[in-house]
C-alpha cells in the first residue's frame, strides 16, 4: 500500500472542515452533518486500514518540503509507529462517536456549519500532533487545537462569560506553547534537524543538563495543554461550551495531547532523572489538587473536568515513573469513560432541564430512560477504579510502577496517588448518589433526549468496562498486549513479585471500597452542601483564579496602567503636544503682526530699512580698520 | 561748484523729511507725495554723483526715474480714486480689510 495515504487520515477531516466551512450553511443540514461525521468517521476506517503499517518500526511518509533553507528542511513528514497507531485509533473512534452526538446535541442550535466544520478541525490538528514526524509540523496541530478550543469553548459567544472562558483556554495553554517553541528552537540548534524521529535517535548524544532543560520546557508545554499545575485554571471554565465540545476536549482531543508530547519524547525526557521526577511530582500535584477540589464542586461537568484534570495527573506519574504503555493505557481507558461521562452528563442535564447544579438534581434514575442511568454508572465505577473495569487495571499499573521506581522520592508520590485514588472513589460515588438517588429536588421541565444522544454511549461504556483487556497485567492471567505492542516505545518494563502485585491490587479495592462507603454515609441520603470555608476554598479551585489574578493579572494591568498613564499620555503625549502648544503659541503672536493696516507695513518697511542701514554702517566701520 | 558733500547731506534731508511725511501722515494723497519727495531725495544723489564722477548715466538714470514716477503716479491715483468710492475716506488705516 503507498504510505503517502497516511496523509488520508488527517486530510479527511481537514477536508470536511473547509468544506463545511465555506458551504455549510447553504447544504442542507442533514448533508453537513453528514459530512462531518465521515470526515472523521472515514479517518477511523482508513486507520483500522492501515494499521499493518505501525507494525515493525512503524512507516514514515514524507508529502511534500514546507520549507527548505540551508541546513533547515521542514517536511511535511508523518509517522505512523507503534505509539501513534493506537492513538489515532482513539482519537479517530471516540471523535466520531461524539461527532454522532453532537448531532443529536446541536439538532436544534442555527450555527451548525461553524460548529461542525471547527469540530472537525479540532480532530484534524489532533490527528497532526499524533501522527507529525516534524516538530514544526506537530506545533502547527498544537497551535490548532488550541485555536480550535478558543472557537468551541467560547461557541456561544453571546454571553459574556462564555467568551471570556474560550480567551481565557487561549491564554493559559498559550503559556505552555511558549515554553514548548522554544524547546522546538533549542532542540533544532542542539540536534540541527527538527524531525522527532532524528531528535530522539541522537538524543544520547546531548549533554545532560541541557537534556534536564530541555526536559523541564516540554514538561511545561504539556502543562498547558493537559491542565496540569500550574497551567491548570482554564479547563474548568471551559465547561462553557457546549457539552460535545467538553467530551472532545476532554476525552479525545487537547488534555491528552500533553501526555501524548512527553511519550513521543520519551526516549530524550527519560535521560534525565531531574526531569522525569519534576514530571512526577507536577503529575501527583495535580491530581491530588483537581481530587479535592472535585469534592466540593457543584456543577456536573466541573466535578468531571476537575476529575480529568487528576487522572491526566496520573498519566503524568505514569510517564515520570517510566512506563509510557502505562501511560497510554490509562490514556486509552480514561478517554472512554470520561467521553461516557460527559455525554451523558449532557443527558442529565438535559433531562433536569438545563439544570447544571448536582444539589438541584437527584432521582434521575427513575426519571429518565433507564438505559442512562446504567452508562453514566459504568463510566463512574471506571473512574472511580472499581475492580475489573479499565480504570482499575490502568490506575493499578500506574500506582505499581511508581511504587516499585528505584527512587525512594516515589513512594512519596505512590502515597498521594493511594490518596487520590481514595478522593477520586469518593467524589465519583457523591456525584453519582447526588444525581441519581433519592428525589427529584429540581424544578427544571426535562427535555426529550434525542436517540442519537443515547447509543454513542454504549460502545464507549462498554470499551471502558472491559478496555482492561488492552493491557491485563500477568498476574491476573494477562498478556500485557498494550505493553508488547509497544515494544522498544514501552518504557520501562515494570518488575514486581506477585506478592507485591496483590498486595497493591487489594489495598486498590479497599480503597475504591472506602471511598464508596463515605459517599454512601454522606450522600445516600440527601444532605445541603456544606457552607464552611473550606468547602468554599475547594469549590473555588483552591482560589487558583485569585492567585493567578493576585499574581500576574493585577500587576499585569497595573504595568500597563503605568506605561500608558505614566509614560504614554504624560512623558511622550506631554511632550510632543507640549511642543505643538509652543509653535501653535508662537504661530498666534506672530499673526497679531499682520494687521492690515497699510501704516503698521510702513513703519515695518522703516525699521527694516534702518536695521539694513545700521548693518552696513557697522560693516562700513569694520572695513575702514584695515 | 557745490560740493559733493552738500548735495548729500541735502538730499538725505529731503529723504528723511519724505519718510518722515510716509510714516507720520494718515491719509494716503499725503502718503504718495512723501514717496515722491523720497523719490526726488533718491534723483537728486544720482544727479550729484553724476556731476561728480563727470559721468552722464546718472542724469541718463534720473529720466528714467522721471518716466517711472510718473507710471507710479498716474497708476496710485487712478487707485486713490477707487478707494474714494469704495468708503469715501482715503485715511489708509481704514482699509485693513487684507490681514493674514
Amino acid at each position: 500500500m503507498n504510505e503517502s495515504l497516511l496523509f488520508l487520515i488527517p486530510l479527511l477531516p481537514l477536508f470536511c472542515a473547509v468544506l463545511n466551512m465555506l458551504f455549510g450553511m447553504r447544504l442542507p443540514r442533514l448533508f453537513a452533518e453528514t459530512m462531518a461525521v465521515t470526515g472523521v468517521a472515514g479517518s477511523f476506517v482508513l486507520t483500522l486500514l492501515f494499521w499493518g503499517m505501525a507494525e515493525g518500526d512503524g512507516t514514515r511518509a514524507v508529502l511534500f518540503t514546507w520549507l527548505s533553507s540551508g541546513t533547515l528542511d521542514v517536511s511535511f513528514a508523518l509517522n505512523f509507529d507503534r505509539l501513534a497507531a493506537p492513538m489515532t485509533l482513539m482519537v479517530t473512534g471516540v471523535a466520531t462517536l461524539i461527532h454522532l452526538y453532537a448531532v443529536g446535541y446541536m439538532h436544534e442550535d442555527e450555527d451548525y456549519a461553524r460548529f461542525f466544520s471547527l469540530l472537525n478541525l479540532f480532530v484534524f490538528a489532533m490527528l497532526t500532533i499524533v501522527l507529525a514526524d516534524n516538530l514544526l509540523v506537530l506545533f502547527l496541530g498544537w497551535e490548532g487545537v488550541g485555536l480550535c478550543s478558543y472557537g468551541l469553548i467560547g461557541f456561544w459567544y453571546r454571553k459574556r462569560e462564555n467568551a471570556r472562558a474560550g480567551t481565557k483556554a487561549f491564554l493559559v495553554t498559550r503559556v505552555g506553547d511558549v515554553f514548548l517553541g522554544i524547546a522546538l528552537l533549542w532542540l533544532f540548534a542542539v540536534t540541527g534537524t527538527l524531525s522527532i524521529s532524528t531528535i530522539n535517535a541522537q538524543a544520547s548524544s546531548i549533554s545532560p543538563v541541557v537534556v534536564m532543560v530541555l526536559g523541564i520546557l516540554l514538561l511545561l508545554g504539556a502543562c498547558g495543554k493537559s491542565a496540569q499545575l500550574p497551567l491548570m485554571t482554564w479547563l474548568a471554565d471551559a465547561m462553557a461550551g457546549p457539552t460535545p465540545v467538553s467530551a472532545l476536549i476532554h476525552a479525545a482531543t487537547m488534555v491528552t495531547a500533553g501526555v501524548y508530547l512527553l511519550c513521543r519524547f520519551f526516549p530524550l525526557v527519560s535521560l534525565s532523572a531531574v526531569a522525569m521526577t519534576a514530571i512526577t511530582a507536577v503529575g501527583a500535584m495535580t491530581a491530588l489538587y483537581a481530587a479535592t477540589c472535585a469534592m466540593a464542586q457543584r456543577e456536573i461537568k466541573r466535578v468531571l473536568a476537575y476529575s480529568t484534570m487528576s487522572q491526566v495527573g496520573y498519566m503524568f506519574m505514569a510517564v515520570g515513573a517510566g512506563t509510557v504503555a502505562g501511560a497510554m493505557f490509562h490514556l486509552l481507558t480514561h478517554a472512554f469513560f470520561k467521553a461516557v461521562l460527559f455525554m451523558a452528563a449532557g443527558c442529565v442535564i438535559h433531562l433536569a432541564g438545563d439544570e447544571n447544579d448536582i444539589f438541584k438534581m437527584g432521582g434521575l434514575a427513575r426519571r429518565g430512560p433507564v438505559e442512562l442511568f446504567w452508562v453514566f454508572l459504568a463510566g463512574a465505577v471506571c473512574l472511580a477504579g472499581l475492580p475489573l473495569t479499565g480504570g482499575f487495571f490502568s490506575k493499578d499499573g500506574i500506582l505499581l510502577a511508581l511504587f516499585t521506581y528505584p527512587d525512594p522520592v516515589y513512594r512519596a508520590f505512590w502515597l498521594i496517588g493511594v490518596a487520590t485514588a481514595l478522593l477520586t472513589a469518593f467524589y465519583t460515588f457523591r456525584l453519582v448518589y447526588l444525581v441519581f438517588a433519592g428525589e427529584p429536588r429540581g424544578t427544571g421541565h426535562p427535555h426529550a433526549v434525542p436517540l442519537l444522544m443515547r447509543w454513542p454511549l454504549w460502545p464507549l461504556a462498554l470499551l471502558g468496562l472491559v478496555g482492561g483487556i488492552l493491557n491485563l497485567p500477568v498476574f491476573v492471567g494477562g498478556t500485557e498486549r498494550l505493553h508488547h505492542w509497544y515494544a522498544g516505545l514501552a518504557g520501562r518494563t515494570v518488575k514486581a513479585s506477585h506478592e507485591v502485585e496483590w498486595m497493591l491490587v487489594s489495598l486498590a479495592v479497599v480503597i475504591v471500597a472506602a471511598g464508596w462507603f463515605a459517599a454512601h454515609w454522606r450522600y445516600r441520603n440527601y444532605r445541603p452542601p456544606l457552607e464552611g470555608a473550606v468547602s468554599r476554598f475547594l469549590l473555588s479551585g483552591w482560589q487558583a483564579d485569585n492567585l493567578v489574578d493576585r499574581l500576574f493579572v493585577r500587576p499585569f494591568t497595573a504595568m500597563a496602567r503605568f506605561c500608558y498613564v505614566g509614560c504614554d499620555r504624560t512623558l511622550f503625549d506631554g511632550s510632543i503636544d507640549g511642543l505643538a502648544r509652543m509653535l501653535s503659541g508662537w504661530g498666534r503672536m506672530l499673526v497679531q503682526l499682520t494687521t492690515g493696516r497699510l501704516t503698521t507695513y510702513l513703519s515695518a518697511f522703516a525699521w527694516g530699512f534702518l536695521i539694513l542701514l545700521g548693518w552696513f554702517l557697522i560693516k562700513l566701520v569694520n572695513g575702514g580698520g584695515h | 561748484m557745490i560740493p559733493f558733500g552738500h548735495a548729500l547731506a541735502f538730499a538725505g534731508a529731503l529723504f528723511v523729511l519724505g519718510l518722515s511725511c510716509v510714516l507720520i501722515r494718515r491719509q494716503i494723497l499725503m502718503i504718495l507725495i512723501g514717496v515722491e519727495i523720497m523719490l526726488n531725495a533718491a534723483s537728486l544723489v544720482f544727479v550729484a554723483a553724476s556731476a561728480f564722477w563727470r559721468q552722464p548715466d546718472g542724469q541718463a538714470f534720473v529720466i528714467l526715474l522721471m518716466a517711472i514716477t510718473a507710471a507710479e503716479v498716474a497708476v496710485a491715483l487712478a487707485m486713490v480714486v477707487y478707494l474714494w468710492r469704495r468708503k469715501r475716506t482715503l485715511v489708509a488705516d481704514e482699509f485693513d480689510g487684507m490681514c493674514g
